[in-house]
């Protein structure tokens, strides 16, 4: 059958309007499926001058074989043929109602196109399967490489880490009046008795770590610790603590994470995450907020790994010491249900309580007579009356389920007992 | 066969509908929701294929003959880059504050520098696999001097205040074009920073004076010294002044882009065959316009959904009324699969409308604004050339620096 096509030559970058004749040459193997079709099925495509005087077909210019032809991704007004056997541009351009006839003619083209389509969508399912499972690993595997990574970090990096983000504490609080110091006298009652609790929990644990917990002033109901073993309880949670009980559970808790290293350990899966997400997305700069929802996923169960730890340790420490673990989820509740600035999600942030979290503590929960409370009642009395000393003004309004006696007092300046964390050998 | 007689002028048009690319977007983004974002690669072939197969040049169409797989592997390429980097930005956000700010700093013009190289790597790519009438486009010049020289006249520009526009941007047109080949022939540009400072500068000074004029009247007419530190309250006649330089900028940034356009693209021949491009300002401007209403709307339906549930679904979960989206993402994998969906539905909701409004109206605008005279004369090119680079532009897609 003849035809009317544009030729390209691949050499020269002129149209030719030319005739095309398709001719048959084996019939044989006309089955599509059959593995010699697309070997064998060759057609001869003679591709000849249309000689514009006479109007009827000029000297053959070309001649393909019809299994060296595939069609080309073209708009679908025409047919676009290539050649995979002579120049990388040849081409022929039908157009209009020849384009059925042809792809009769030449059933090849769509049995390649077909599997060229297949192979792609393999490869396509192979690698997203393979994402799949590198992202399931990933999800699994950062908190435990984290772990392993944190090993090999030296303690001392991680105390001047700490007192980086110590440095800067003051200014992400700075909302609040930042967080100084509720008492400076680190020989004061309170002090010493937080001391001596840090001392017995560490006693026998396997920590390069000094812990250094600070009372400080702020109304956000929280308590954190940072790597290296800065560890700050805000006067706000001490506000909602109601006995010396849930006092130590929280100590102990946020010890647990100074000697699990789980401030370090986040920082290393966040930043793997981050690449993470920027890999699958594409946008390796990860500044996109899709990546930032990405690392709130992982980090969120590596948070709730964290914190299982945490309590364990505390359930550890609390065998050989006077207090009940599980008295923190009472503080957890309390501060849940009555506190507005628990909008904030401060404590919940750092310490979600999920039921199997809840289920874990109450395990622990140990009923203690008061005369064997880890603080004495003169201590403790002492503790919750540590941020409402040292005589400056009350500038905070503060809830007063307490008893009022709360307040900002200190200047958010340099403070004199901040010492510098030394690694203990 | 086309008569190419010596004056013989040829059109440019462009035959792709909306729909079809609505549809490419649409399947394309489903698609990469099932493959984790891999299908990335295909649908940015397969939106290629769409603008090059539907541009038709004096009736025959541009052929684009890249593939996915060399997008995928050069941006595995890109990532091996992009690690040490990431490995640099975890470390300077352990360091002190100071120290990484000079870090950030520092990455980020590393970054801007980056995005230049990758971009015209990207270009050459794109050009490469690019045919017309069988012959292949190509582009020469170092990728690295490209990069040095935008940063350069960025670092300039910078520091004259913007004066030094005119002639950053022509520098760049200039590299980009004088390195174009199609076949074995080269292009050359001649367009010169005169062009573009005539309307540039006229723009320029109109909105520094009003500011000043602003300024000036501000001082004399607010009730207190316009200087006082603590008075922020604009006197009517300034704020006046200074919406009249708000609009003469937004005026100013269309004429001058449709300008700059045409003139540029005007200013570029193969061999006695030039290229004559008008972009109007009229047509872009209606092209943004149009662009902001529908993102708009967008907006709106995403910002209902998103009110619906944080209100009706969400609130009553919380135990005070003001429902926040942290809270809610604190409460379950549930809750976050919900959020991520609509937040990835909004993304892709943005960018398939920046597609099809306004970088295909953009495409179509200039395509059809364009005629080649004397095209006769491309009758007589050869091919020469072949694919280069190998591999895609990875760099680019993970700087997001390609366009189309």
């Amino acid at each position: 059958m003849e035809f009317e096509a544009q030729y390209y030559d691949g050499v020269v970058a002129r149209a030719q309007n030319v005739l095309v004749e398709i001719e048959q040459l084996d019939k044989k193997y006309t089955d599509p499926k059959s593995p010699e079709f697309l070997v064998e099925n060759s057609a001869a495509i003679a591709i000849s001058k249309l000689d514009s005087e006479r109007g009827g077909r000029g000297h053959e210019i070309a001649h393909w074989r019809s299994n060296h032809v595939f069609s080309i991704s073209s708009s679908k007004t025409e047919l676009r043929l290539g050649v995979s056997n002579r120049l990388a541009g040849e081409r022929l351009v039908f157009s209009g109602s020849q384009i059925d006839k042809i792809h009769r003619l030449l059933p090849g083209l769509a049995v390649k196109r077909r599997k060229n389509i297949g192979r792609q969508m393999r490869f396509i399912g192979l690698a997203s399967g393979a994402l799949v499972s590198l992202v399931g690993a990933y999800i699994i595997g950062i908190p435990l490489m984290a772990n392993r990574i944190v090993g090999l970090v030296p303690a001392q990096t991680e105390v001047d880490f700490g007192l980086t983000i110590a440095g800067q504490m003051p200014d992400a609080f700075a909302e609040q009046g930042g967080i100084p110091l509720c008492d400076e006298d680190a020989n004061s009652v309170a002090n010493l008795a937080i001391a001596r609790f840090v001392d017995q929990a560490l006693q026998g644990v396997d920590t390069p770590f000094a812990v250094d917990i600070q009372v400080v002033n702020n109304p956000i109901p929280n308590a954190f610790a940072l790597p290296g073993g800065q560890a700050y309880y805000f006067s706000g949670l001490l506000q909602k603590t109601q006995n010396s009980d849930e006092f130590s559970a929280v100590l102990a808790h946020e010890i647990g994470h100074v000697v699990a290293r789980h401030g370090m350990q986040k920082m290393i899966s966040s930043a793997g995450t981050g690449l993470l997400v920027g890999f699958v997305l594409g946008d390796i700069t990860g500044l996109s907020v899709a990546g930032g929802l990405g690392s709130v996923l992982i980090n969120n169960s590596f948070s709730r790994e964290a914190e299982r730890e945490a309590d364990a340790f505390a359930a550890q420490v609390s065998t050989r010491m006077n207090f009940n673990p599980a008295a923190m989820v009472n503080l957890l509740d309390r501060v849940a249900l009555d506190d507005e600035f628990a909008k904030a999600m401060a404590l919940f942030g750092t310490h979600p309580l999920n039921s199997e979290r809840r289920e874990a503590l109450a395990q622990s929960d140990r009923q203690l007579s008061t005369n064997d409370a880890q603080f004495s009642s003169q201590e403790w009395l002492a503790i919750k009356s540590m941020c409402s000393g040292s005589g400056t003004a009350n500038q905070r309004q503060s809830d007063n389920d307490v008893g009022g006696d709360e307040g900002s007092t200190n200047n958010p300046t340099e403070n004199p007992r901040r010492k510098n964390t030394k690694i203990k050998t | 066969m086309k008569n190419p007689g010596n004056g013989f002028q040829a059109t440019v048009t462009f035959v792709g509908s909306r729909t079809r690319l609505l549809a490419i977007m649409f399947s394309g983004y489903f698609l990469m929701l099932l493959t984790v974002g891999i299908y990335r690669f295909w649908l940015v072939t397969n939106k290629r294929r769409f603008y090059w197969s539907h541009t038709k040049i004096d009736g025959d169409a541009l052929e684009y003959t890249g593939s996915a797989m060399q997008l995928l592997i050069g941006f595995l390429f890109a990532v091996m880059i992009f690690i040490p980097l990431y490995g640099f930005f975890f470390y300077l956000s352990t360091q002190s504050p100071e120290t990484a700010i000079i870090g950030y700093s520092g990455a980020a013009i590393f970054m801007y520098f980056m995005y230049g190289y990758a971009a015209f790597r990207s270009r050459r790519f794109l050009l490469s696999r690019t045919l017309w009438r069988g012959i292949r486009f190509q582009l020469t010049g170092s990728a690295w001097s490209y990069a040095f020289r935008r940063l350069f006249w960025t670092v300039l520009t910078f520091l004259t205040l913007g004066l030094a526009f005119p002639f950053m941007s022509v520098s760049l047109w200039k590299y980009r074009y004088s390195h174009t080949w199609f076949g074995d022939r080269q292009c050359s540009f001649s367009g010169s920073w005169r062009q573009i400072a005539i309307p540039f500068y006229l723009y320029y000074f109109m909105v520094a004076g009003l500011i000043l004029l602003g300024f000036n009247t501000n001082i004399a007419t607010s009730p207190d010294s316009g200087l006082s530190a603590n008075n922020y309250e604009l006197s009517p006649e300034a704020s006046s002044i200074y919406s009249a330089a708000i609009m003469v900028a937004i005026i100013a940034y269309f004429h001058l882009r449709a300008y700059i356009t045409s003139a540029m693209l005007s200013s570029i021949s193969i061999g006695k065959t030039r290229l004559k491009v008008t972009v109007r300002t009229r047509d872009l401007s209606w092209l943004q316009i149009a662009y902001s209403f529908v993102l708009a709307i967008v907006a709106v339906g995403f910002g209902l959904i998103v009110a619906y549930l944080m209100g009706d679904v969400f609130a009553p979960m919380l135990q005070d009324d003001g429902a926040d989206l942290g809270q809610v993402l604190q409460m379950g994998w549930y809750n976050l699969i919900v959020f991520g969906g609509i937040y990835l539905g909004f993304m892709a909701s943005i960018s398939i409308v920046s597609e099809i409004i306004l970088k295909l109206g953009f495409w179509r605008l200039v395509a059809r604004g364009t005629v080649l005279e004397n095209a006769g004369d491309l009758q007589d090119i050869r091919a020469g050339g072949q694919e280069s680079p190998l591999v895609g532009e990875g760099l680019a897609d993970a700087l997001n620096a390609g366009a189309y």
